[in-house]
């Protein structure tokens, strides 16, 4: 099964680049043959290009919730988002409706989708580290995306 | 005070808000769009290495990190005072149009395409890309991805990365591109070229077929006369890689050309208490605040700006189709802010051609694509056209090449009081004595921006990939009149 993991964001804008630092504590602990490791700042239309041809995707990203903690980490499959189908920029799609659209599209898409994100609070100041409460989840989230390509028991949403 | 809140504002990244403040009789007084802003970039780039600066800036936007690649690129050399090689030179610009075909392919059948195929007071359900393929059919869906992932895999070859491209160094590339490579390059733009005709038949079958959408383009609510800034080659054609900025006056007559270099003298930089963004002005006219015409210096980038000031496309089947628009919509310039969505498709068909008479030139696999720098850096400017308009990158550095001084003027900013005054305008036409605007009359309203494809805050992908922009009405006492609300998870 050919995977991709994922880690998207801006690695120079605080804790937008949790993903980022994420997948880069992941680079070189799998066989690459099998398990690609990407990090990348774009999104919709341009994801697309990204996950095609690929089995199984882990997504990691930042987000934001209304009642979020910071550092609280979600295990996400795309269904779990309830958002209308906007398209939701002024460039682009959003992951969900890009995901929509290659479906539609008959495209070969990735068979899973599991998307960790994990709840940060800055996201406008420049700089190269997350904020501390973000930096000290990084650990468990690579331990839970490892732990996801074992395939053996799903981490479970934290709380 | 009465508020109209448009949640997140569909298709708009960063948390963008239109105000609109109404008068004692309901009537639109004021407009304004408000952005937030990132801090701190200029103070990141400090005392770091100014070669690194190109794999920087391409951070501070997701949206087109090959613009910034490209200007920063440029303004190292110039820093270095080193002019790269021919093959070089040729080998960014085949680089860049297929950024540029990349980009606006995805501006247009994603956000403007669904005001105009599905229609701009239809449903937002429906009113998106899902909702083009399925009126236009599901095979222009797969155009769109396939031609998409040509231009990625272009970029992706040269860039020497998939998505961060790492090419550009001072005095030239990376490294040059092999006859398999350029070969296949030349396939996919051929069929880049059929595409970019596809675009404008498509646009021909389905707006300018339509009587009600070609009235839209023209009337009154998207027309706006200003300024105009582009690039152009040394014939005053449209180039987006390297020339001279040239600036026409809303009668379409050329008032300045410049080097990229001399910028300070031509752009005046406005503020004002309610925005952190600036309000880029031509300082030969002067600020005269957020008004039309010749007397203000307010101009406009962007694809239908690089037309007006241009005198033509560089390649023929673009010139073709840039003539049809000009006779279409009644010469030059054009003020009509909705046709700046033609002018990017003309813009499509531009690129794809010049891309494949890049790939063609032979010259463009030759190996020697660097002259190493050997001058003592100091200051330098590089520009492009971004897709969204001029992007200037200046820089200035000690005499080790690290970083004192760093200043961006970048698309969306230059057309931040033309897009100010484009939504008063068409908040003004379409609210009026106080009547709760519906969702199709605020879409009505985001399609006076949203024809600038403005590039807002827009580093930030933090999920779920879209941020809210609040379209609130305020009432003379600055009560929220009303407010319209999609959500956010």
């Amino acid at each position: 099964m050919k995977t991709l993991i994922l880690g998207l964001g801006n690695p120079i804008l605080s804790d937008d680049s949790v993903g980022f630092h994420v997948v880069q504590a992941l680079v070189g602990r799998f066989d690459e043959q099998e398990v690609t490791v990407m990090e990348s700042d774009l999104g919709g239309l341009s994801l697309l290009d990204l996950l095609l041809g690929y089995d199984r995707v882990i997504i990691v990203d930042s987000i934001q919730t209304v009642k979020g903690k910071i550092g609280q980490i979600y295990r996400l499959k795309p269904e779990d988002f309830v958002i209308p189908r906007h398209t939701g920029s002024p460039h682009d799609v959003s992951l969900i409706a890009t995901l929509e659209l290659g479906k539609r599209l008959g495209l070969e898409m990735p068979k899973e989708i599991v998307i960790f994100a994990i709840e940060v609070q800055d996201v406008i100041n420049f700089g190269e580290k997350c904020t501390p409460e973000v930096e000290q989840v990084i650990p468990k989230v690579v331990a839970m995306v490892a732990s996801e390509l074992k395939g053996g028991e799903k981490p479970r949403t934290e709380e | 005070m009465k508020k109209i809140t448009v949640d997140p504002i569909t298709r708009l990244e960063g948390h963008g808000r239109i105000e609109i403040f109404l008068d004692d009789d309901g009537n639109v007084a004021n407009a304004y769009l408000q952005v937030p802003e990132f801090r701190g970039f200029e103070k990141f780039c400090e005392g770091r290495p100014v070669e690194e600066l190109p794999r920087i800036t391409p951070r501070i936007c997701g949206v087109c990190p090959s613009a910034h690649h490209m200007a920063s690129t440029k303004a190292t050399d110039a820093v270095y005072h080193v002019d790269p090689p021919p093959a070089a030179k040729k080998l960014r610009e085949l680089y860049y149009c297929a950024h540029m075909c990349h980009s606006h392919i995805a501006h247009f059948y994603v956000l403007a395409a669904p005001d105009f195929v599905v229609g701009p007071t239809a449903d937002p359900a429906e009113r998106n890309i899902l909702g083009v393929i399925a009126k236009v059919g599901l095979e222009v869906g797969g155009e769109v991805i396939k031609h998409r992932a040509y231009a990625q895999d272009i970029q992706a070859v040269i860039g020497g990365k998939a998505t961060h491209s790492v090419c550009g160094l001072p005095g030239g590339m990376s490294r040059a591109i092999t006859e398999e490579e350029r070969a296949d390059f030349e396939e996919k733009a051929k069929s880049m070229v059929e595409f970019g005709k596809f675009g404008l038949k498509l646009f021909d079958d389905v707006v300018l077929g339509n009587k009600e959408y070609v009235d839209i383009i023209t009337g009154p609510i998207y027309t706006m006369q200003s300024y105009y800034m582009g690039m152009v080659d040394a014939n005053n054609k449209v180039n987006f890689y390297e020339g001279d900025i040239r600036v026409v006056d809303p009668e379409g007559k050329e008032v300045a050309k410049f080097k990229p270099a001399d910028y300070v003298d031509y752009i005046g930089e406005h503020t004002e208490p309610w925005s952190y963004l600036k309000f880029p002005f031509l300082k030969k006219v002067g600020w005269k605040g957020l008004e039309e015409g010749k007397d203000s210096g307010v101009y406009r980038v962007a694809p239908l700006a690089r037309l007006n000031v241009a005198d033509g496309m560089a390649t023929p089947m673009a010139q073709e189709a840039y003539e049809k628009m000009y006779s279409t919509l009644g010469g030059k310039p054009i003020h009509a802010t909705l046709a700046f969505h033609w002018a990017r498709l003309i813009e499509i068909l531009y690129a794809a051609e010049r891309l494949l008479e890049l790939c063609q030139d032979k010259e463009v696999i030759d190996p020697n694509v660097r002259t190493i720098p050997t001058a003592t850096p100091d200051e330098g400017v590089g520009v492009v056209e971004a897709p969204r308009g001029t992007l200037y990158h200046h820089y200035k550095t000690d005499e080790k090449g690290m970083v004192e001084k760093v200043n961006l003027i970048v698309a969306t900013v230059q057309n931040n009081p033309a897009m100010n005054m484009s939504i008063k305008k068409a908040a003004q036409k379409l609210i009026t004595a106080g009547k709760v605007a519906s969702e199709g009359l605020l879409n009505m309203v985001e399609m006076a921006f949203r024809a600038y494809d403005p590039c807002l805050a827009c580093a930030t992908h933090t999920l779920p990939g879209q941020m809210p922009l609040e379209v609130i009405i305020r009432d003379v006492e600055g009560n929220i009149v009303h407010q319209l609300s999609r959500n956010l998870c």
